[in-house]
């Protein structure tokens, strides 16, 4: 299971952040950039729990951290996206799946990142941080995470009920 | 309240992303650049092959781009399309005004007529038989009943009466009309009346034994005071002559030199010049200094047009030649007439 685990999570990361990073970045959308890799990070959450969320969230951040075309301090988006991950699985018991509040929280994350990311780079001293923007970037970017959500936690469920069955109570 | 396990981990990562931070914010190449150029070499890779995958894709970009402002530029657009359209039309229509005004400002210039430009604003019906039109000027531009119309090609017509801003105008072709003409070149007279058809008026001249040939001139032959008709303004060309000299009455048909049915800018004649200008306003007359002498009254023979270039007085003529002949000068000056001059009394 640990093995079947892994690979499907390593895959789906990856998948959700070349696609974030060469199509949706790409698309010129106003506002946010559509958090694909957060949302996906969330989804696996939701099926696997807190201390998966947790360490996907870590490794989907990492990667983000170093793939190019990112200039923040390394570590940051893996520490956010640990947290979220964490908070995500705990909050949401894996048997009992509520529609509306698992779109809910992955909405909220992605505006939370927003806010998380600018507060703690400028604590650190990033001085592109521009918070006039923040507003109409906390919408979009909740906007587009609820809408990638509607798509997203879907087909991840159903890929790990396939995937790993053992996981699925 | 969670596990020993999920803490420890927890704790673990914690602490590794906060190392990461701190030891990238030292600056400087710092310890991860082989893993990060590593990282960079894998993740950019699947970026490369998702570019390539999903550059297809990338057009609705476009769409996206413009979705929001399309309608306000659609809108500029249609105002800014709608405004030069009308300014082409406009300019047009501008230089064909233009072009009547120029023509008018000839025809007043060359015969020293003081005129009132005006603009035909309406045309009368056609079944009622007569010939009239509105034009944009009246007593508070100076005009008054029986006063000459002109436009660039010759007479219009004459004011029928007028209001404070408009006038009306009967025109020259129709029926009620009857102006004295004089055939250009010569003296001979004669009375020009309207038919009520487009392009056709009608000349009858005063001395039957006159020649008249097709392709001459007429002009107005001036009425006292100016008025209606100033002296010299061009009428119109004879098409056609009906009998032969010394019948007792001679009947030419006119065509007349102003299209009346495409009338633009019109002149009201306000005052006359204070000389006739005899046939100097005439379109031909322009063209005559440096055409060869030939006096369109009717010369006996070839050789007498060398003579007659060489000393400007008319030379003698089969023609009977009123005592009011034309000066020697206008007499070269109207000369430039194309045809040769031929026929006349025989």
């Amino acid at each position: 299971m640990w093995g079947r685990q892994t690979l499907l999570c390593v895959t789906l990361v990856f998948l959700a952040l070349v696609t974030q990073q060469s199509f949706l970045a790409r698309l010129g959308l106003p506002g946010a950039t559509p958090d694909l890799l957060l949302v996906t990070v969330i989804a696996l959450a939701f099926a696997y729990g807190p201390l998966t969320g947790a360490v996907v969230g870590f490794g989907a951040g990492m990667a983000l951290d170093f793939a190019p075309s990112t200039a923040g301090p390394i570590g940051v988006v893996a520490l956010i996206f640990m947290v979220m991950g964490f908070v995500s699985g705990a909050a949401v018991d894996p048997r009992d799946r509520n529609p509306p509040l698992l779109i809910g929280i992955i909405g909220l994350s992605c505006g939370a990142f927003v806010i998380a990311f600018a507060a703690i780079t400028s604590v650190l001293g990033n001085e592109r941080v521009d918070w006039e923007q923040a507003p109409s970037l906390l919408l979009t970017a909740t906007l587009y995470g609820a809408l990638l959500g509607l798509a997203v936690v879907p087909a991840v469920s159903a890929l790990v009920a396939k995937v790993t069955p053992e996981a699925v109570q | 309240m969670f596990s020993r396990r999920t803490r420890f981990v927890l704790a673990a990562l914690f602490i590794t992303t906060l190392t990461f931070v701190i030891l990238d914010l030292r600056g400087g190449q710092g310890p991860f650049t082989s893993f990060r150029s590593a990282m960079s070499g894998a993740v950019g890779g699947g970026e490369q092959v998702g570019g390539v995958i999903f550059s297809p894709f990338l057009g609705v970009r476009d769409w996206w781009g413009t979705w929001g402002d399309q309608r306000e530029r659609i809108a500029g657009l249609t105002a800014e399309n709608d405004e030069l359209r009308l300014l082409v039309e406009r300019s047009a229509a501008d230089r064909a005004r233009a072009e009547q005004l120029d023509g008018l400002l000839r025809v007043s210039g060359v015969g020293r007529y003081r005129i009132v430009p005006a603009e035909v604003v309406a045309v009368g019906p056609a079944q009622e038989f007569a010939w009239t039109i509105t034009i944009d000027a009246g007593n508070a531009d100076g005009i008054q009943r029986d006063m000459s119309v002109i436009n660039g090609q010759g007479l219009v017509g004459r004011v029928q009466s007028v209001t404070k801003n408009t006038a009306t105008v009967v025109l020259l072709v129709d029926a009620s009309i009857s102006v004295g003409a004089r055939v250009g070149g010569s003296s001979e007279i004669g009375i020009l009346s309207g038919t009520g058809r487009q392009d056709s008026l009608e000349f009858q001249m005063i001395d039957p034994g006159a020649g008249l040939e097709p392709g001459q001139s007429l002009v107005t032959f001036g009425s006292k005071g100016g008025r209606p008709y100033s002296p010299g303004i061009p009428i119109g060309e004879v098409v056609s002559v009906a009998g032969t000299a010394g019948q007792l009455t001679r009947i030419a048909t006119i065509r007349p030199f102003a299209d009346v049915s495409t009338l633009g800018v019109v002149g009201v004649v306000i005052r006359p010049p204070r000389e006739d200008p005899r046939d100097s306003v005439l379109p031909d007359a322009t063209r005559a200094p440096t055409a060869p002498t030939v006096p369109s009254i009717v010369l006996p023979s070839p050789t007498s047009l060398a003579s007659s270039s060489a000393s400007p007085t008319p030379s003698p003529s089969a023609t009977v030649t009123p005592s009011g002949s034309p000066t020697p000068s206008q007499e070269v000056e109207q000369a430039a007439t194309p045809e040769p001059a031929t026929g006349g009394s025989n």
